[in-house]
């Protein structure tokens, strides 16, 4: 590989992970707070891409889907974790069962209601040019991308370590029990954080619609590289999910290129040594009380 | 009514029953047997002639996962066939049993077995995906139950294969759709007789249809003294393209062969231009599915200068296609019509025209394959025939390259390929 090539991939692989970033922390985020594995996670990245379809459909803008779908997401998610989750608190692995039902439910109703062709959406206005990059044309919205995530991080982070969210958040992935027992209500913390999370998974996928095409199936791809990239970080901490992102995005884009034989191994052959070698992922922590 | 429908569901078990022992004195051969075998075939040809008993086919489409949209259309060129026949073929009254491929070939494997055993089909129709019917074929064979394959393109599946692995043609299957050699290897020989594109860099879907596709269009080249320069192949159903469109542009040949559909064709093509590639000089080349309707409704203008080859396209200008496109976008408003859409309509003619030689009779399956094999007709593709030797399609093969008409992208006609036959023996 060229000099310029290898820049090149290094910005598909960057920005790829920049996307795995924002579809990963939303999961994170829920595993740390309330032990679940939210295998629903891929059908709302999947529904957050559907919701941007029609609002580029009705209003012709894709910008304000950045707002509505994570919005509309959310209220899903509020809905969803007090009438069905809460119900199985305590019991994980049912839980984890719930969630598989939920996606599939809402990718079946994504069909029904969008169809089941293959459906594309413009890049927006502004972003549909390429830059020249070492003597390159590169796409400005895949930039876009890197930019947003590098952001959306930023933001994350502050909430998390300077605001009283972001206190509850960490005091509530440390030990929720006692949480509970010093009187705050866990319940709507839960809910709050189910909420929060589906709407990572919704923005994901108002990300993901202009770069990639709308099918059935996005959601399956979507919540495979998550998994692989939570469990390559550590599941529930911000700093796992994106270190875990940047790290298999630009690993699945050289692996490709290289290793065309062993590209689907290659990300997971990183899990199965990042396994080995801290069980709990690179930034994961032993968890207290469980 | 009701009577009636009493009357003619016990003629249809008496059918039933009768067409079993037959089968079973075939199978068995006993001296003994084989008055009770002539009887019922006496009763059956009776039957047949005075109240025409349904005719049920066994449809196997997906209708969900990545190839739902695929069945969708096949299944409404279907309705359509039907409902412009009066719901009858050759006089008997049609039910079609669809059930769901799934894109999985131990669920169609069930499906193919309720088809025998539950619903006692009297044909089977169907099947999206290769790698599903390969495994099939030797269940379907077994049971002597005619099968015409409306889509997959496995070469194999029409042909003499050693140890018949991982597929072969048998008596009972026949193919309305096409062979994967059918669509690349001309194509490549067709390229490589122009100095300009004799070498050609490869980046194709990594699975069957894809490598065997690639494969089949380098020895095209290679009969004009073209050649490979390198591939990359992607996995199949890939999400992001970017890394391998890159690969492509640290390419010094500019004729790229690509080999994908659906998705990946969409994911491919809007990569390509957001990396410049048309600006760098990369010229687009493949199988006719690169460019089909499903992908050129979204990647529109993006895939101008595509060229591609296939049996079919809306542009084909023959009076059977002017028809059928009027009247499936007549029935169904808003929905593409599509090469799958005609293969699907050009086996249920098949089945029509072999139907009006046997006079609708499907219980002696000599007569129905041997009617099969005679079928000639005219489709929207064009002339179509059947390759006794192999089952599959002879038809012709048009070059089309993708062209702004009208202020719509599509695939206009540039040259032809007349009567393709597979090198199946």
């Amino acid at each position: 590989m060229s000099p310029d090539l290898i820049v090149q991939q290094a910005l598909n692989g960057i920005s790829f992970g920049a996307l795995l970033f924002i579809l990963a922390a939303g999961l994170s985020l829920i595993f740390g707070m309330m032990d679940v594995v939210n295998l629903a996670h891929g059908a709302f990245y999947m529904l957050g891409a559907y919701v941007t379809l029609q609002v580029v459909r009705s209003t012709g803008e894709f910008w304000p889907a950045l707002i509505v779908a994570p919005v509309a997401l959310g209220l899903l998610g509020l809905a969803l974790e007090p009438t069905l989750l809460r119900r199985l608190r305590g019991r994980h692995l049912d839980q984890v069962l719930l969630t598989i039902g939920v996606g599939l439910v809402i990718v079946d109703l994504i069909g029904l209601f969008w169809g089941r062709e293959i459906r594309t959406l413009p890049l927006p206005p502004g972003l549909d040019r390429s830059i020249d990059i070492a003597g390159n044309a590169y796409p400005t919205y895949r930039l876009f991308v890197i930019v947003f995530a590098v952001a959306l991080a930023a933001i994350l982070t502050y909430v998390h370590r300077r605001t009283a969210v972001g206190a509850l958040i960490r005091a509530g992935v440390d030990d929720a029990e006692m949480l509970s027992a010093l009187g705050v209500d866990t319940d709507r913390l839960f809910a709050v954080t189910f909420a929060v999370g589906a709407g990572l998974a919704g923005l994901a996928g108002v990300i993901a619609a202009p770069a990639f095409a709308l099918s059935p199936g996005m959601d399956v791809d979507a919540l495979i590289y998550s998994l692989i990239v939570v469990v390559v970080g550590g599941l529930g901490t911000l700093g796992g999910a994106a270190v875990g992102a940047w790290l298999v995005g630009p690993a699945d884009t050289f692996g490709k290129v290289l290793f065309p034989q062993f590209a689907l191994a290659l990300i997971f052959a990183i899990m199965a040594v990042v396994l080995l070698a801290r069980p709990s992922g690179l930034f994961g922590r032993a968890r207290i009380g469980r | 009514m009701s009577d009636m429908a009493g009357v003619k569901l016990s003629r249809r078990k008496l059918l039933i029953a009768g067409g079993a022992t037959a089968l079973a004195a075939a199978c068995g051969g006993g001296t003994t047997t084989a008055p009770t075998a002539t009887a019922a075939a006496t009763s059956a040809a009776t039957a047949a002639a005075t109240a025409a008993p349904t005719l049920k086919i066994g449809m196997l489409l997906p209708f969900t996962k990545v190839y739902a949209e695929l069945g969708n259309s096949m299944k409404r060129s279907t309705d359509l066939y039907l409902k412009q026949a009066g719901g009858k073929l050759a006089g008997r009254p049609v039910q079609v049993i669809y059930e769901d491929e799934a894109n999985d070939a131990q669920i169609s494997l069930q499906k193919t077995q309720k088809f025998i055993d539950q619903d006692q089909v009297d044909l089977m129709m169907g099947i999206v995906s290769t790698a599903i019917v390969y495994p099939l074929r030797n269940t379907i064979d077994a049971a002597k139950l005619v099968f015409i394959e409306t889509n997959a393109g496995g070469n194999f599946l029409t042909r003499e294969v050693p140890d018949c692995k991982p597929a072969c043609k048998s008596k009972y299957i026949f193919r309305s759709s096409f062979s994967s050699w059918q669509i690349s290897n001309p194509l490549g020989e067709y390229v490589s007789k122009k100095p300009d594109t004799k070498d050609f860099f490869i980046c194709a879907s990594n699975y069957g249809f894809g490598t065997e596709s690639a494969a089949d269009f380098v020895a095209g080249l290679k009969k004009n003294g073209g050649s490979e320069t390198g591939r990359v192949l992607p996995p199949l159903g890939n999400t992001d393209f970017a890394p391998f469109v890159t690969q492509i542009k640290g390419q010094p040949t500019k004729n790229v062969f690509s080999f994908f559909s659906g998705t990946d064709a969409i994911g491919y093509i809007r990569a390509w231009n957001q990396l410049g590639l048309p600006a760098a000089g990369y010229k687009m080349f493949g199988a006719g599915f690169l460019t089909e309707q499903d992908v050129l409704k979204e990647v529109k203008e993006q895939a101008v200068g595509a060229i591609t080859s296939l049996f079919w396209s809306t542009e084909l200008d023959n009076a059977e296609n002017k028809a059928f496109v009027e009247a499936f976008t007549k029935e169904y408003p808003g929905a593409q019509v599509d090469v799958f859409a005609v293969q699907a309509w050009d086996g249920m003619k098949m089945l029509d025209e072999a139907l009006k030689k046997t006079g609708g009779n499907t219980k002696d399956k000599d007569a129905l394959i041997a009617a099969l094999e005679g079928v000639s007709f005219k489709s929207p593709r064009g002339d179509f025939s059947i390759d006794k030797s192999t089952h599959n399609p002879i038809h012709d093969m048009y070059i089309r390259e993708v062209k702004v008409v009208g202020g719509k992208a599509v695939n206009s006609i540039v040259d032809k390929v007349g009567k393709v036959t597979d090198p199946g023996k």
